[in-house]
Formats: C-alpha cells, sequence, structure tokens
C-alpha cells in the first residue's frame, strides 16, 4: 500500500449499540416462526374436532357420536332450560335436533334462534350431547335494533338454519 | 446506489407539506365524524346491541392493513423488477408495511373484543382467525427482515422478496370464510353475491370509518416514507463524511 493511500479496510465496531441492531432483528424473527409454529399447531389440533351441522351427525365422514366434535345448529325456540348447574338447550339444523347439556351458562350473546357452535362429545347411554365450550356464532346481517323490519327480522331469525 | 438530493431549502424543517396538512386536516375531521356517527348516531344492532360499533374500527382497519399490504407489494415488485430498483419504492414498501402491521393489530384487538361479546370467547383457531394471526406474524417477520445485517441494495432485495410472498396470504385469508366453515360470518359487504345486509345508517358510518382510515393511512405513509429517506439521507452523509475522513488519513 502506498503512503499516501487511504485505509479503507473497514474497522472494527466499537459500540455495542451496532451489535444490539444487528441481533434484535434475528431474534424477533425467529420469534416470528416460533408463533407461526404455535399458530399452526393451534389450529389442526382444534381443527382435530370435526365442524359438523347437526344433520351430519353420524352421516357424514368425521361427524361419528363417539367422538369430539364442534356442532353447529340454532338454539330452538323455547328449548333453553337453566339449572343451578348447567344450561340444556336444543340445536337444529335443517330439521335434525341435538339435546345440549352445557355445565354453566353460556356467554356472549347466546339466546333462542340464535345459531351456535357447542364443542363436546355424546353422552353414549342418552344421546345429549355434553358441551364444554359454547360460541355464539353471529351472521353476516345486520339490522338496526329499532328497524321498521325488526319483527319480520325475528320471526326469521327464529327459522332454523338450513 | 440511488442518491438522494437534500432539499435546497435550509428552512425546510420536517416531513410536512401543503399536502400532508390538507390530508390531516381531513383525517380528524372523517375521524371527529367516525366518533359521531359510529357512537352516537347509528344503531345499535338487533343481537349485538353496541357491541356492532365496534365494525366501525374493526372492518376498515382490516381493510386497510389490507392495501398496506398491497402497497408494499407493489413497492417490493417495483424495487425488485425496475431497471432502476428504486430505493424510494422499497421506502413505499417498508412505511407501508409497518402501517398496515398497525391496522392489523388493531383489527386483532377490535375482533377480540368483540368475540367475546358476541361469540362468548376471545379466541377461536378457526380459519379467519388462523390466517389473520399468520398474516400478522409474517409482516412482522417482513419488518424483522427489513432490519437485518446487510447493505442497504441488500435489505431492500431481500425485503422485497419477503413482500412479494407474504401478500399471497391476503386472499386465503378474505375467503378462509368460504374455503372452511368458521365461526367467523361471512363478508357482510365484499360478499361474492354483492348483497349488503347492512342497515343504512350502519353502512354509512362503516364508509365514513373507511373513508377517515384511509386518510390516516395516506397521511402516515407520506411521512413515514420521506423519514426513512431523511435516514437514508443521513446514513450517505455518514458514509461520505467517512471517505472524506479516510483520505485525510492518506494525506489526499
Amino acid at each position: 500500500m502506498a503512503v499516501n493511500e487511504p485505509n479503507l479496510q473497514p474497522r472494527e465496531a466499537s459500540n455495542s449499540a451496532r451489535n444490539r441492531r444487528r441481533v434484535l432483528p434475528m431474534v424477533v424473527l425467529a420469534l416470528v416462526f416460533v408463533a407461526g409454529g404455535v399458530i399452526i399447531t393451534q389450529a389442526l389440533s382444534t381443527a382435530v374436532d370435526y365442524y359438523c351441522n347437526v344433520d351430519e351427525v353420524g352421516l357424514r365422514s368425521g361427524c361419528d357420536e363417539g367422538r369430539r366434535l364442534r356442532l353447529q345448529g340454532t338454539v330452538g325456540e323455547d328449548s333453553v332450560v337453566v339449572t343451578t348447574s348447567a344450561t340444556l338447550f336444543d340445536i337444529e339444523f335443517n330439521g335434525a335436533v341435538v339435546q345440549v347439556e352445557y355445565e354453566g351458562e353460556p356467554g356472549g350473546i347466546f339466546r333462542e334462534c340464535l345459531p351456535v357452535v357447542v364443542h363436546g362429545v355424546f353422552d353414549a347411554q342418552s344421546s345429549v350431547f355434553l358441551g364444554d365450550r359454547v360460541e355464539v356464532k353471529h351472521s353476516e346481517e345486520y339490522v338496526a335494533v329499532n328497524d321498521d323490519r325488526l319483527s319480520e327480522a325475528e320471526s326469521a331469525a327464529c327459522t332454523p338454519a338450513t | 446506489m440511488t442518491t438522494i438530493t437534500p432539499t435546497t431549502k435550509s428552512s425546510h424543517r420536517g416531513t410536512g407539506t401543503t399536502a400532508t396538512r390538507v390530508i390531516g386536516l381531513l383525517a380528524t375531521v372523517m375521524c371527529a365524524w367516525l366518533v359521531v356517527f359510529g357512537l352516537i348516531l347509528s344503531p345499535a344492532d338487533r343481537d349485538q346491541g353496541d357491541a356492532v360499533r365496534i365494525m366501525y374500527v374493526h372492518v376498515p382497519s382490516v381493510w386497510l392493513a389490507y392495501l398496506a399490504f398491497i402497497v408494499t407489494a407493489a413497492g417490493s415488485a417495483i424495487h425488485l423488477f425496475g431497471r432502476r430498483h428504486s430505493l424510494q419504492a422499497d421506502r413505499v414498501a417498508g412505511a407501508s408495511a409497518e402501517i398496515g402491521v398497525v391496522f392489523m393489530g388493531v383489527t386483532l384487538v377490535s375482533g377480540m373484543l368483540w368475540g367475546r361479546i358476541t361469540w362468548g370467547v376471545y379466541w377461536q383457531w378457526d380459519a379467519r382467525l388462523t390466517t389473520t394471526a399468520l398474516l400478522f406474524v409474517s409482516y412482522i417477520g417482513y419488518l424483522a427482515v427489513r432490519n437485518l445485517d446487510g447493505t442497504r441494495e441488500q435489505l431492500a432485495r431481500r425485503s422485497a422478496i419477503v413482500g412479494l410472498l407474504a401478500v399471497l396470504e391476503i386472499p386465503l385469508v378474505h375467503w378462509s370464510v368460504k374455503l372452511w366453515r368458521s365461526l367467523h360470518q361471512e363478508a357482510t359487504v365484499l360478499g361474492t353475491d354483492l348483497d349488503v345486509s347492512l342497515d343504512g345508517l350502519m353502512l354509512f358510518s362503516l364508509f365514513v370509518g373507511v373513508v377517515a382510515f384511509t386518510l390516516v393511512f395516506v397521511w402516515l405513509l407520506l411521512h413515514r416514507a420521506r423519514t426513512m429517506a431523511v435516514v437514508d439521507l443521513a446514513a450517505q452523509r455518514r458514509l461520505d463524511d467517512a471517505l472524506i475522513a479516510r483520505r485525510r488519513e492518506g494525506g489526499n
């Protein structure tokens, strides 16, 4: 190297801040991969419980009575009975009806005539579906509470899902 | 390497211009309208009651997150396939992804609150929620890639590839409720049958929300992209200064 030429060799990083800037994105990226793995694993483990409509029980592949299911149907009109330890109700879909026993009080906007998804298993003796989780499924329809179409919508809401 | 020409106006401070100030003012006005329509003028829902008002934040934020990620993909494509490999396009892509991640975070949080009130649970590993969470995590990964070690051009190229791959998740998220059985309802406005099942004033409030969030997005995008340009300019100046210093050391 000639005496007057500048030394353009990279110099050693002198502060730890630069090292932190290098390491942090790698840590975040590693966490992203872990989070992605957890999300996919959780989704797949939930998907093991078949998502069945009431009328598919015993008919559709995977919707067998002997296994854990996610059962979808509309809560039957005048079917909800609340006891001290459980909530009993019917869920209907396309003319088929299943009795559900849920230990506790369902959350959300649970009430008659609304579609729900119940996680649980069938009782082998009574054929009652023993639910351990109830989720209220809201449709894509939004109706104002004071809408003129309210009575029409209410009657439609009680029509079992098909 | 694309160079950045510094402005000749020494009195020019910040990243604001007349255009951004107008957009910012309009965004503020529309956000105020959104509060009025969303919380006061629009009616409660027959089934959800007042929880329906969360929709005026939830739906616009997810649409804007989609838009932001599409802008990221467009900027990535321009950088990657353009003849000049524009760093300005890369900056727009990066800025848009940052804003998109914020909007997607708002979507997830507002959705969880709505879910707790309506479904009875904060979270369910169903198709829509799972794919949305994956999309969110993917773009956090994109932002991490943007900050890895490497030259400015290397970072732009790597992140452009990730940005073009990650955007492919959006159709999967949007149509997940059609492809699989889901607790999440199907699209109310952007459904395939084009039938809007939404009360008139609710629809208008939603429209106000979309306009307000779009203006906020554009305002943030312009400022953030310009901030990134200033950061690039500062880095370039540091490099220039370092070269001058080295030449002085060498006696040239």
